[in-house]
């Protein structure tokens, strides 16, 4: 399905930088939440909008590899992570990777064996490993990120086999907010973003290492539309510089039974309608959260013209492009590492909003 | 042949069979009690099954049933302590009590804390003598597996390794028993493999303790083995789950055992028992704990008594997870006196994740099962912050958050009771966080919910009055919102948010008095609120008054009971003696505030309405609030109107008036209640009325028309100016 250009748009300018009261924290836990806002009160009904920003830089490629270690960004591309989010850290530190690896190690081996049994012996030698991500951290606030990789040499394996890698999961922050990260005391470090790949159980034991060591918690991070309307417009602005191949987005249709709408759209065309609204030679560097309303409702629009089904009544669902892919439910890709500061502020965003306060 | 003449006695004698009956009945219920009376008798039916011996006749034997639903009834709801686990096992496996029972005994025999290994032993060695049915064994295997965990050391049941190893070669038995063995193993076991070559099979238990011994003695075991051995071993714990799991919960604490024998994590790692009741109390082992290891710690959960926190409280160690201390009032003085911020952060981290997980960002499955331990939580959170007597502000930010999706149902009691905890805030805020969310609840609500909100906003504002009291004892008139907050707030500022909140309920209560038609249970919240409010300058040294509204005011006045109305007697009178006191220190200029001239006008205009309607009879006074047009109240053909309302005359004093005249005059067939009036029968039923308990209307006549001093000086009857 191509998308026709017909249509052009209002191009809205202006600008509403976020204006919020300094956030302060104080010692008490009768610490009054009218000092540090939360942001929850501004729209009593919704939950999680809440200090978006109305409007943010378009997506800028960065040659990541001369930042990052090239081998590590090749650990965050390619797979699907589940994303969630985590309190504070209590008493974390970057200088002490290795001992942790060496508690978690013992830990899932302590977990597995406890009680009975059915995986015992074949998962007895875990190797995990914490690595530090240099690089990745945007401003002076952001903790720098934190790769975690276990690997497990089956006990009834031949010695030669190379130990496989069954799970892997990072933490990170990127461009969080200064003020809430400035307002944490000196002995929490808050990477907010939690990604994993791999069975679920060691998932969970991780976790439960995590809240154990660094008196932390954990919460699955679902996106909401509006993310996934940004990732859109944001993904979509890059086609001038990098090839995105296809816009493809699901919608989720509460009919009944549901309609399932997956709809692509030709990657130029998508690019011409998003110039439209927000042209790339504009001098303004912003884009407001009312250009990236008026592109996804010029895909509606199109979408009614042919099929006569309005899809703003259904939900989005998915967004995918060759830069990444990112699902409602709290699950994303990352295809090409020049663009990943894009997609992690946006998800540090919404994890920091999860917060409690 | 007994059995039979009774039954033909009863036949033929049904009468007298029904009293004897009646007094065997009585006589049982004595005895009943008598027995209650004796101590324990869980005890003594413990004792008696431990005394049963072989060839015991079991059908139809009472007694012993009797005891074994005692037991069964302790066991399953509390669980049983090991002597009595000792006990039944054997009595289960010796079968002195008969098959059918030993498979009952073993399927209640729910451990309180833990299982004495000797009992197990003991259970082992009935197994080798061989009389009990297979079913029974197998159960008995199960049954060990199950409570594994819980047995209290396993070096014996290891000893007598080869015993049970025996048991492989039964085919019912095998699978449980390699389950069994799989858990014992050790590394010396591995010597066995020699008999254990003998009956090899492929099955997959079997091969799964083989892997075990593999493990450990490699050069013995030479034959391949897949290297993957998908299914494992089953979970035998079906049978008890429930129950244990159910008892485990009610001794929390005790033991902490994952009795959940599954490896499976497949299941929502959310799982609400996670969260609130498996926290770790363990100390971290690698951060704090190497900086303090040359001196002495102690930890904060192994402390017991306030001494020995006092003696301690510098070599204290917090808990890994600090929402383990939640509900610890040790932990929660120690919290409070040393202000330490991070550890408050993570309890509130803590906190405010579990409620939001909780009632926030809930899964949609399965809530209703849930309530009881949710209403648990939420009670452990109200002891600890009464305990401090103050919020947690998770607490506060989650209700902030949680008011705008409630639906005024769920746990309501202990949302309210937190509602009421909420710190003095701006009055800026007060109506987006609170009063518009609660607004809409409370006018699409029942009339009891209305009450209860009126209660908590009740609760609330005496607590704000208290800490300001406290606050300004202590010091000027800057009072800071939390113990060491860093924002102050002005007295305006707070006098403010107090006029916003009596405001607030001022219109509630008016609006929920119209719609539910003066409901009196509403109407004496109301005046339970208005107590608090009209006592805010001489209780709580707060120089602000604020009048209740009309909306409050007239239906209290015109209220068809009589504790409304007394109610309203003692609020006019405290506000009387409020206001007289402010006026002296602002005529002696000690205070600087000032009362505005407004208050003395709504005050006066109100107590004119009340003299006049009770004690001068000149209701609906022209300029009045509550002038009605002459001609409208003729249409209502009501002789005498003005006196209507009069003490005499008013709808909830009516019936004392007629009981007076009834007392008075008991002779007079024509009740004519103006003769009350007149001379010594006027006092006498002001005396009457007042002995009636009516000690708010006493004081209220008292201090507003002199009447039992009899002086009746004019200037106390002057309103105030």
């Amino acid at each position: 399905l191509y998308l026709l250009l017909v249509l052009t748009y209002p191009c809205s300018a202006v600008n509403t930088p976020a204006s919020r009261p300094v956030t302060r924290r104080s010692k008490s836990y009768g610490r009054s939440c009218v000092e540090a806002p939360s942001y929850f009160w501004q729209t009593p009904g919704h939950l999680t909008v809440l200090k978006i920003p109305t409007s943010r830089g378009a997506a800028r490629s960065q040659l990541i590899t001369n930042k990052v270690d090239p081998e590590h960004i090749a650990l965050l591309v390619k797979n699907e992570w589940k994303l969630s989010y985590v309190t504070p850290l209590h008493h974390f530190r970057h200088t002490q990777l290795k001992s942790y690896s060496k508690h978690l190690a013992a830990f899932i081996a302590a977990e597995k064996q406890q009680g009975v049994a059915v995986e015992v012996g074949l998962e007895v030698g875990f190797k995990v490993t914490f690595t530090a991500v240099l690089g990745l951290a945007e401003t002076d606030e952001d903790a720098e990120t934190v790769f975690i990789q276990i690997q497990s040499k089956p006990v009834f394996a031949a010695a030669a086999d190379a130990p496989k890698v069954v799970w892997r999961g990072w933490l990170t922050c990127v461009n969080g907010d200064p003020e809430y990260l400035r307002s944490l005391p000196p002995d929490f470090v808050s990477l907010p973003l939690f990604c994993t790949s791999g069975p679920e159980s060691l998932t969970t034991l991780v976790k439960s290492w995590f809240e154990r060591a660094f008196d932390c918690n954990f919460g699955s991070l679902a996106l909401n539309s509006t993310t996934l309307n940004w990732l859109a417009a944001l993904w979509t602005g890059c086609h001038s510089t990098c090839n995105i191949r296809y816009l493809k987005l699901a919608w989720s249709l509460p009919t009944q039974p549901p309609l399932d709408v997956s709809y692509t759209v030709n990657p130029q065309d998508a690019w011409e309608l998003w110039n439209s609204i927000h042209p790339e030679e504009s001098t303004d560097d912003k884009i407001d959260i009312k250009e990236v309303q008026s592109f996804i409702n010029g895909l509606e629009t199109h979408f009614f013209r042919h099929f006569k089904i309005y899809l703003s009544a259904g939900t989005l669902v998915k967004v995918s492009t060759a830069l990444g892919s990112a699902h409602l439910d709290g699950k994303i890709k990352i295809g090409n590492g020049d663009y990943i500061t894009t997609l992690l502020t946006l998800l540090t965003e919404s994890a920091l909003l999860k917060m409690p306060t | 042949m007994a059995d039979l003449s009774n039954l033909a006695g009863l036949v033929s004698e049904p009468s007298g069979e029904i009293d004897s009956s009646a007094n065997n009945r009585s006589l049982r219920l004595a005895e009943k009690e008598r027995r209650k009376g004796e101590a324990d008798p869980f005890g003594l039916a413990a004792k008696y099954l431990s005394r049963v011996e072989a060839g015991t006749v079991v059908r139809g034997n009472d007694e012993l049933e009797r005891n074994m639903v005692r037991v069964e009834t302790v066991a399953l709801s509390k669980g049983l302590p090991p002597e009595v686990i000792t006990v039944l096992l054997d009595l289960a496996l010796s079968l002195n009590a008969g098959t059918a029972n030993c498979t009952r005994v073993l399927k209640f025999l729910i451990p309180a804390t833990v299982v004495p290994q000797e009992a197990v032993v003991k259970g082992v060695s009935w197994l080798c003598v061989g009389k009990m049915p297979m079913n029974a064994q197998v159960l008995f295997v199960r049954w060990v597996l199950t409570v594994f965990d819980l047995i209290d050391c396993k070096d014996n049941l290891r000893s007598i390794y080869g015993f049970i190893f025996s048991f492989v070669t039964e085919e019912n038995l095998c699978p449980f028993i390699c389950h069994l063995l799989y858990l014992l193993t050790m590394r010396e076991h591995g010597e066995l493999l020699n008999k254990w070559l003998n009956f090899f099979g492929r099955q997959p238990f079997l091969t799964q303790l083989l892997a075990l011994y593999k493990v450990y003695r490699p050069d013995l075991v030479t034959l391949s083995l897949p290297s993957r051995v998908r299914t494992g071993f089953k979970n035998h714990n079906s049978t008890w789950k429930v129950a244990l799991s159910a008892v485990q919960r009610k001794n929390k604490g005790a033991v902490l055992v994952d009795q959940s024998l599954s490896l499976d994590v497949k299941e929502k790692p959310s799982t609400r028992k996670r969260v609130r009741c498996h926290l770790c109390n363990t100390v971290k082992s690698f951060t704090e704990h190497s900086l303090n290891s040359n001196k002495k710690v102690f930890r904060l959960q192994e402390l017991r008594s306030f001494k020995e926190l006092l003696e301690n409280i510098h070599n204290i160690e917090l808990p890994a997870q600090m929402g383990s201390l939640l509900g610890s009032a040790l932990a929660l003085h120690y919290l409070d006196c040393v202000q330490d911020e991070s550890a408050s952060l993570r309890l509130n981290f803590w906190l405010g994740h579990s409620l939001q997980e909780e009632f926030l960002l809930c899964p949609v499955d399965g809530s209703s099962d849930n309530t009881s331990e949710a209403c648990r939580f939420l009670s452990t959170i109200l002891f600890s912050q009464q305990f401090l007597q103050e919020g947690f502000s998770s607490t506060e930010s989650f209700l902030y958050k949680f008011l705008s999706v409630w639906d005024g149902c769920l746990l309501r009691p202990q949302i309210l009771d937190l509602l009421s905890d909420i710190p003095l805030m701006p009055s800026f805020y007060m109506h987006k966080l609170l009063f518009e969310p609660l607004k809409q609840l409370y006018f699409t609500s029942t009339v009891f919910f209305k009450c209860s909100l009126i209660e908590c906003l009740n609760s609330m504002l005496v607590k704000w009055l208290t800490w300001h009291s406290v606050s300004a004892l202590e010091g000027g008139l800057d009072i800071s919102l939390n113990s060491n907050s860093t924002m102050t707030m002005t007295l305006s500022g707070f006098m403010d948010s107090v006029m916003e909140l009596v405001r607030f309920v001022g219109l509630l209560a008016s609006e929920g008095l119209r719609l539910e038609n003066c409901h009196v249970l509403l109407l004496n919240q109301t005046l339970a609120f208005y107590e608090t409010v009209c006592d805010m300058f001489l209780k709580y040294s707060l120089p602000l008054i604020i009048m209740p509204p009309a909306g409050v005011f007239y239906p209290a006045l015109f209220a068809t009971d009589s504790v409304s109305v007394d109610r309203l007697g003692y609020i006019m009178y405290r506000y009387r003696k409020n206001l007289t006191l402010a006026k002296k220190q602002e005529q002696q200029r000690e205070q600087t505030f000032h009362i505005s001239r407004n208050t003395y006008k709504e005050f006066n205009r109100n107590l004119q309405a009340m003299v006049n309607s009770m004690w001068n009879s000149w209701w609906s006074i022209p300029g009045s609030d509550i002038e009605i047009d002459k001609d409208l109240i003729a249409l209502s053909k009501v002789a005498e109107p003005w006196c209507r309302f009069d003490l005499i005359h008013h709808p909830a004093l009516f019936s004392y008036a007629i009981e007076f005249h009834r007392s008075c005059w008991p002779e007079k067939k024509n009740v004519d209640l103006g003769s009350i009036k007149i001379g010594k029968y006027w006092n006498w039923y002001m005396e009457f009325l007042f002995n009636q308990g009516f000690d708010g209307l006493n004081n209220f006549i008292r201090t507003n028309t002199g009447h039992s001093s009899g002086l009746s000086s004019q200037d106390d009857r002057q309103p105030m100016t």
